[in-house]
């Protein structure tokens, strides 16, 4: 049972892009964005390749500059992000382990010549085991598989102690039984932790009983609204009719 | 025996270029880790090259009567001073140019490493006097270190080598994802700048002292020796650092043994340590299979 202040939180705006445009190097790709995304919801985001979801996640947590308009955060300022980006842009040529992909998710909190310590460390383990990825810590990250490799990304991604865990395609090109492995992992970091949770994903059944919000990316625009009307079947045919999907 | 032995004599009469070599054999790889993970390997073709180019450009201006440093007429200096300038704005605006996705990649640094080699040599043509120090300084004659540019060799790569380093995280974690680096408020251009910066000094010091093909072969056969065999930036690095030091003590004693040239000595000695170590590789995989 949530508490009067619990349900204000839970509404409150986590973030918000005013009359936002967004692209790379000066040319945009969506124009005239105007979005919410309440603290604490879980948010599905969909839309056909290179319609600008990615585009949108690396604008909101301050990878590429916003072309026109702005993104607004709460008064008490830029949320944790907890980046988890898609796996293939990650070079396999490093011979880095597991455990040291992960730990890089302190580094945010480490000043230049600084040591690692071992309160990070113990951090870094306590997020591989949370994602059931600690027996992964020594093999070498080139060597996993998708699955595992997404494992340890969110692990890296919640060794930053995030507000918002922001993942970008993390199901793409993985069988179904992973699948579910990971929309769980990340439906219990919602519910348990009361973590926000912003997704891009193609696999619009994955969603339907976890997202709250969908946030739909069609024809140039943005439509948005609760999971239970975005994902009816009414919707989503009307949707990829307008080539969302 | 009595070779290796004399070589760690306090009396051998080249100490001097024996030590500078080892110390530029243990440092260039921990360099060179950067060049392979980032896949810039071409990049250090033309980079020592275009740092020779800097050295003959530096040496073409003193002919023209523009003094860099007016009251100092040191020529090592000069030199350094070109060769920094030109390998890090070469390497800043190659890198950039490739991070924006503009042009064909190979089809740039094929240019760069063409024109720079040509420039070297119009730049040392024109030159009227000292054309036999400036080609002694564009092909790095180890054998001549004096004793002030041994103590500068080990001040510069011990510098290097303390930076990398301490600075390995970052530089790792800026190199592997730059995306997240930026997510977690890492500045990665100053950490990109201070990485371009430390390799083009190695380079641009390197050069001087050991020519462009020597320091080309240490940035990058060691590292590609390591990777094969290592896990983790730690093993990485230190066992690449452990193999550019094993090939230029070798090389060094093979070429005092046999009289043969310094440079491709030690690179033909990097490639066989290559050579090993990938067959080695094989060999035990066919074992564990069998």
């Amino acid at each position: 049972m949530e508490t009067p202040i619990e349900m204000k939180r839970a509404r409150e705006s986590l973030i918000r892009l005013i009359n936002a445009s967004i692209g790379h190097n000066g040319t945009p790709v969506l124009k005239g964005i105007d979005l919410q995304i309440a603290r604490g919801s879980f948010v599905g985001l969909l839309g056909p390749n290179g319609c600008g979801k990615s585009t949108l996640l690396k604008t909101i947590v301050g990878i590429l500059p916003v072309l026109k308009g702005r993104v607004e955060f709460p008064e008490d300022g830029r949320p944790r992000f907890g980046y988890v980006p898609q796996r293939d842009t990650l070079d396999a040529v490093y011979p880095l382990t597991a455990f040291e992909v992960a730990l890089m998710g302190t580094y945010g909190k480490l000043g230049p010549l600084s040591v690692v310590r071992r309160a990070m460390r113990e951090r870094t383990r306590q997020a591989l085991t949370d994602v059931r990825a600690e027996g992964l810590a020594r093999r070498l990250f080139a060597e996993l598989s998708g699955g595992e490799r997404q494992r340890v990304l969110i692990a890296r991604a919640l060794a930053a102690d995030p507000e918002c865990l922001v993942l970008d395609e993390p199901v793409a090109g993985i069988d179904q039984a992973t699948t579910e492995v990971i929309m769980d992992l990340a439906m219990t970091l919602h519910t348990s932790r009361g973590m926000t949770i912003l997704m891009v994903n193609h696999h619009i059944l994955s969603l339907r009983g976890r997202a709250d919000e969908i946030i739909w990316i069609a024809e140039g625009g943005v439509v948005s609204g609760p999971a239970d009307v975005m994902l009816s079947k009414e919707k989503v045919e009307e949707m990829l009719v307008l080539g969302g999907g | 025996m009595d070779l290796l032995l004399e070589m760690f004599s306090p009396e051998f009469l080249l100490w001097h270029a024996f030590y500078a070599s080892l110390v530029i054999g243990f440092v260039c790889p921990l360099v060179g880790v950067y060049l392979v993970l980032r896949r810039l390997v071409f990049l250090g073709v033309a980079l020592p090259q275009i740092s020779a180019a800097g050295i003959a450009f530096a040496f073409f201006l003193h002919t023209l009567g523009f003094h860099l440093y007016p009251h100092q007429e040191e020529e090592q200096f000069m030199a350094l001073t070109g060769s920094v300038l030109f390998a890090v704005v070469a390497l800043v605006a190659l890198v950039t140019l490739e991070r924006r996705g503009r042009g064909m990649v190979e089809g740039r640094v094929g240019l760069t490493y063409a024109a720079a080699g040509a420039a070297s040599i119009l730049f040392v043509a024109a030159n009227p006097y000292g054309e036999s120090t400036l080609l002694s300084l564009l092909r790095g004659e180890v054998l001549g270190v004096s004793l002030s540019q041994f103590w500068a060799t080990i001040g510069v790569y011990g510098g290097i080598a303390v930076c990398i380093l301490f600075l390995q995280k970052e530089f790792t974690f800026v190199s592997f994802d730059r995306d997240t680096a930026i997510t977690l408020g890492k500045n990665v251009v100053a950490w990109d700048l201070s990485l371009y910066l430390i390799i083009g000094l190695a380079i641009a010091f390197g050069v001087m002292t050991v020519g462009p093909l020597l320091i080309f072969g240490f940035l990058v056969v060691p590292p590609l020796a390591a990777r094969k065999i290592t896990r983790g930036m730690w093993p990485f690095s230190i066992v690449a650092s452990l193999i550019g030091g094993a090939t230029a003590l070798i090389g060094f004693y093979l070429s005092l043994r046999w009289d043969l040239p310094l440079g491709p000595t030690d690179v033909a000695v990097a490639c066989v340590i290559l050579a090993l170590v990938a067959s080695a590789k094989i060999i035990l995989g066919w074992l564990r299979r069998a």
